[in-house]
């Protein structure tokens, strides 16, 4: 996608998210009497964003390309606690832990990208099949296996300085690893042949096969990269916090999708960027960490984040409107 | 979420068994697949589980579960015909719940009164997802994920506000709680009796009536659906109304049941509705699927849910079991789907 | 972006460094606990709340944060505590749920200097070892522990715990402590751990208690983890026409527990009392950030207490007026 080439700041997919990250700022200094300063000084919606915007990249990806992952939910949890079950019950070096973490996440999203290509079947009902199979599989796996269903784990120092170090005493690592993931989804989305092929699926995918691009590897690739990239959060979260348990991860589905949405990306594929979605996690973020700074009652939370999502799918939805008329001929999605 | 070119050819094809009733074979009807997954299960657990499992008690035991998951899963299972879906139901829930306990419960208003703003309740979100993603041809996922939300937000806010509790209870009189939350020979909730007039009622509709088609035709491709006469944006609206108020009606009946109504709860009728509709054959990308396949998904997954506990299976193994018997339904409607495809026309996505 | 995160760094500090210069007479209390929605908290909210109207009264303030839900439990609350020291809090109150994630940031707490009281979960030993002032609270395993031995004491000697939630450390907490209850009078426990796809779903819940009681009718015991699910195995020991043989005992109450305890078709529910925590811990940091006052007592237990037919009605008063 040539978005770059596009000088008109008004078009590109991240406006949107743009705006509604400033107007969800403005709204909570206006109506919540937030002191600004403390809310930029504070690390919890860094913290959370940065451990979103890893598993919503991928799965925004995976959305332009017209699919859906929502094991996700359960690949958070099965990272961490594989890693703990691992090395921390068994006792085994840290390096198998990661391997069998990030493992898992290769072979889950394997079976999701071989049943998405091979069959009809909506990838939403696949990886929901796979979503619960999972939770059973993490907790039955836990339970059998540690008779516990939350398990302690002490990383090494190498480890946690790379995976869950506190930066300045509250900033996680894992802020590092979101912005680098970042920069480099940027660099393979905007600016290799690759990019252009996952935007084309989103399209149409039929045209895209017949373009020569190979569809399926590309979708199976996608999914894996999802799932290995919530793995990874499980696992930076277990090495962090020195445990694991295996519940958890289920809000990361819904948080995910509404970043991603809130960063300008249709559903149905075709559009969107990838800064968009790192701008999108981050509104999301402090709409949902925010809301602790503000004067209003925590209790109306979920109404605001429910509110703000419908409004910024209103404001994306013109963008793209303006976008599309502006340059018809270049999107056909 | 495939390429559209793919839902509208497959979606035509799908219309058929409702446009007419010509496909008689029954090994390419939609619930085929669903009807063989039943039978296999029940056997399963008939067998594993023993005598309990196959007495008036055991099926007591999943038909009440079926019952509440049935009636919302009929809309829903419409809705995803029509080519929609409806996440917001798992806010309506305790929603309207709340709204029968706090007017009849807590300030002690007559029972009509409550009930009657319970599915008016329902019937609102309704409206307002279907305005919504008319409005703003944003995808119905996206858009009741942000209904669903601010539903969440409402009921605690306002629940809190009002009661200054986050729980109600409510004392239903005799009449209201044997019509809605009764247990018929001590052991089958009455909702499994408005279970089965909702089936009628959806059959009626989705098979019988005008109205029916025009929600294939929707599912199929909604343009030339609109430019065949169809009001297509009533019908919407109309659909999401259906399941808004199907689901305040499960709320209604919860809180008549177990006699309190709390904030939280309903989450889990989201995706347990889904995976019955598509245990039941019903495509995701609309156009295809019937009611008597989304009954048999719902009693599918209702007899795998309960079944374990008859058995000598870990129950730690619940999900597991769940999430496999979900892929497999899947996988066979899939290939019955394609079955039936290559069947009846030659012409392939 | 990394000059972002320097410059936030830096604004941070100067935040912190002004709130401390500031607040030097009135306390601003940061009260770490559960979501808004849960039952339970809302009374603790309720009674660090009603603290808050002194501290409020003496120029302080009260602020609550909780997480969204508890599906991340131990590594919400850390990050709330961190935040709660971001904010510039001149106290702070905590539930150490899981120490091995939380205790980090508690132990930042105290290293900035900040008056620390923990509550709820954890014991005297999480204070001692964190070097926090004191302990209020119950904890959950004893919560789970004292229904097992009064459903044990009172004859019901095979008792199963329903946990719809497995797999989350409180709740397993819960259910421990309820089998190790029921062990130490003689008699022996189970778990039911219900797939995720049954939570919250009180006909889902029931039903499958029902069938397990028809699987196992030597089962006359149970025990539920909250009190819409103690509803519900109420509602599902009736279906299973096992009611009066089959006790139940949950933790926490609402009114329609009371009016089953008043019934008699359920034992006992467990009250942890929650009111008190919140209430207690706020007005001990209240007064000692204000006016230096100390209270020697180590570990303040609040519970648990036991509601059962004895004493339902002085708790339907409480219920009434938000407290209990």
């Amino acid at each position: 996608m040539d978005t770059f080439a596009i000088g008109n700041l008004m078009r590109r997919p991240e406006a949107g998210a743009i705006l509604s990250l400033i107007a969800v700022i403005a709204f909570y200094v206006i109506f919540g009497g937030v002191n600004l300063v403390n809310l930029f000084g504070a690390a919890s919606w860094v913290n959370f964003a940065a451990n979103l915007g890893i598993v919503a990249l991928p799965l925004g990806l995976l959305m332009i390309a017209g699919e859906l992952d929502i094991s996700i939910g359960a690949m958070i949890p099965a990272g961490s606690m594989s890693i703990a079950i691992v090395s921390g019950y068994y006792g085994m070096p840290i390096v198998v832990g990661m391997a069998v973490a990030l493992g898992l996440g290769v072979l889950v999203g394997l079976v999701n990208g071989l049943l998405a290509t091979r069959t009809t079947v909506p990838s939403l009902i696949i990886t929901l099949g796979t979503l619960v199979a999972m939770q059973g599989i993490v907790l039955a796996g836990s339970v059998l296996l540690t008779g516990n269903a939350s398990v302690p784990l002490s990383a090494p120092d190498w480890a946690k300085t790379i995976f869950g170090q506190l930066l300045g005493g509250s900033y996680q690592i894992i802020i590092v690893w979101w912005i680098a993931l970042t920069a480099l989804f940027v660099l393979i989305i905007h600016y290799t042949p690759w990019g252009n092929w996952v935007f084309a699926m989103g399209g149409d995918k039929e045209s895209a096969r017949n373009a020569g691009i190979p569809t399926n590897k590309v979708t199976i690739t996608l999914f894996v990269l999802s799932a290995v990239s919530a793995s990874f959060v499980g696992m930076c979260g277990a090495i962090l916090f020195n445990s694991a348990q295996v519940s958890g991860g289920m809000n990361y589905i819904f948080n995910a999708v509404v970043s991603v949405v809130v960063g300008g990306v249709l559903l149905t594929g075709g559009f969107g960027s990838v800064m968009g979605i790192f701008f999108g996690t981050l509104t999301f973020a402090i709409v949902n960490q925010g809301i602790y700074f503000t004067d209003i009652d925590r209790n109306w939370s979920s109404l605001i984040i429910g509110v703000m999502l419908l409004l910024a799918v209103l404001m994306n939805n013109s963008f793209r409107k303006l976008a599309m008329t502006a340059r018809p001929k270049k999107k056909p999605a | 979420m495939n390429s559209a070119t793919q839902s509208v050819s497959t979606g035509t094809h799908g219309a058929r068994p409702g446009l007419g009733v010509t496909l008689g074979r029954l090994a390419r009807r939609p619930e085929a697949g669903s009807l063989l997954g039943m039978v296999a299960v029940f056997l399963f657990f008939a067998l594993s589980a023993g005598t309990i499992f196959v007495s008036p008690a055991g099926f007591a035991s999943w038909l009440n579960v079926a019952a509440e998951i049935g009636i919302v899963a009929l809309p829903i299972g419409i809705l995803m015909i029509a080519g929609e879906l409806d996440l917001s139901i798992g806010a309506v829930i305790p929603a309207s719940s709340l709204t029968l306990a706090i007017i009849s419960g807590y300030y002690g208003l007559p029972e009509p009164i409550g009930i009657a703003a319970a599915l008016a309740f329902g019937l609102l979100v309704g409206a307002i997802n279907g305005f919504l993603v008319l409005r703003t041809e944003v995808p119905s996922l996206i858009v009741t994920i942000g209904t669903m939300f601010a539903v969440m937000g409402l009921t605690l806010g306002l629940s809190v506000l009002l009661t200054g509790s986050t729980s109600t209870n409510i004392v239903p009189s005799p009449f209201y709680k044997a019509l809605l939350g009764q247990f018929v020979g001590g052991m089958f909730q009455v909702t499994i009796f408005w279970w089965v007039g909702f089936i009628i009622v959806a059959a009626f509709l989705l098979h019988l009536s005008p109205f029916g088609n025009w929600v294939y035709a929707l599912g199929g491709d909604k343009i030339s659906a609109r430019n065949a006469g169809i009001p297509t944006e009533r019908l919407t609206i109309t659909l999401f109304m259906m399941s808004g108020f199907c689901a305040a009606f499960v709320g209604v009946g919860q809180a008549m049941v177990y006699q309190s109504a709390q904030v939280v709860g309903g989450q889990s009728f989201i995706f347990n509705s889904i995976m019955c509709v598509v245990i039941g054959g019903v495509l995701l990308t609309g156009g295809f699927g019937s009611v008597a396949g989304i009954v048999l998904g719902t009693i599918t997954f209702s007899i795998v849910n309960q079944g374990i506990y008859f058995t000598g299976f870990d129950p730690n193994l619940g999900s597991v079991i769940i999430g496999a018997l979900l892929l497999l339904a899947v996988l066979m409607n899939d290939t019955f789907r394609k079955m039936a495809l290559t069947y009846s026309t030659k012409k392939k996505s | 972006m990394t000059k972002f995160s320097r410059l936030a760094a830096t604004a941070s500090t100067a935040a912190i460094a002004v709130c401390a210069a500031t607040a030097v007479l009135a306390a601003d209390i940061f009260v770490v606990g559960g979501k808004p929605d849960d039952p339970f908290w809302s009374i603790v909210k309720r009674g660090a709340e009603d603290a808050g109207i002194v501290a409020e009264a003496q120029g302080g303030s009260v602020t609550w944060l909780g997480p969204q839900n508890y599906d991340n439990l131990g590594v919400d609350a850390a990050e709330l505590i961190r935040q709660a020291i971001d904010q510039g809090a001149d106290a702070i109150v905590g539930p150490d749920w899981v120490p091995e994630a939380m205790d980090p940031a508690f132990q930042a707490v105290v290293d900035a200097g900040i008056p620390l009281v923990i509550y709820n979960a954890g014991g005297i030993e999480a204070a001692d070892r964190l070097g926090a002032m004191n302990y209020v609270g119950s904890n959950d395993y004893k919560g789970g522990f004292a229904g097992g031995e009064y459903l044990g004491n009172k004859g019901k000697q095979n008792g199963v715990c329903l946990n719809t939630l497995p797999g989350a450390a409180n709740i397993e907490a819960f259910c421990s402590g309820f089998v190790d209850g029921i062990v130490s009078v003689g008699g022996e426990g189970s778990v039911l751990p219900l797939p995720a796809t049954s939570f919250g779903s009180a006909t889902a819940v029931a039903q499958a208690l029902r069938a397990h009681l028809l699987q196992h009718p030597e089962i006359n015991a149970v025990f539920a983890i909250g009190n819409v699910d103690a509803n519900s195995a109420v509602s599902g020991i009736a279906q299973a026409g096992k009611a009066g043989t089959v006790e139940v005992c949950g933790m926490n109450f609402d009114e329609s527990i009371l009016q089953n305890i008043k019934d008699g078709t359920q034992a006992c529910a467990i009250d942890q009392q929650g009111y008190h925590q919140g209430y207690l811990a706020v007005s001990i940091l209240n007064s000692y950030v204000n006016y230096g006052l100390t209270v020697p007592t180590r570990e303040i237990l609040t519970g648990p207490g036991i509601v059962d037919s004895s004493n339902v009605d002085a708790t339907m008063a409480g219920v009434a007026e938000g407290t209990r």
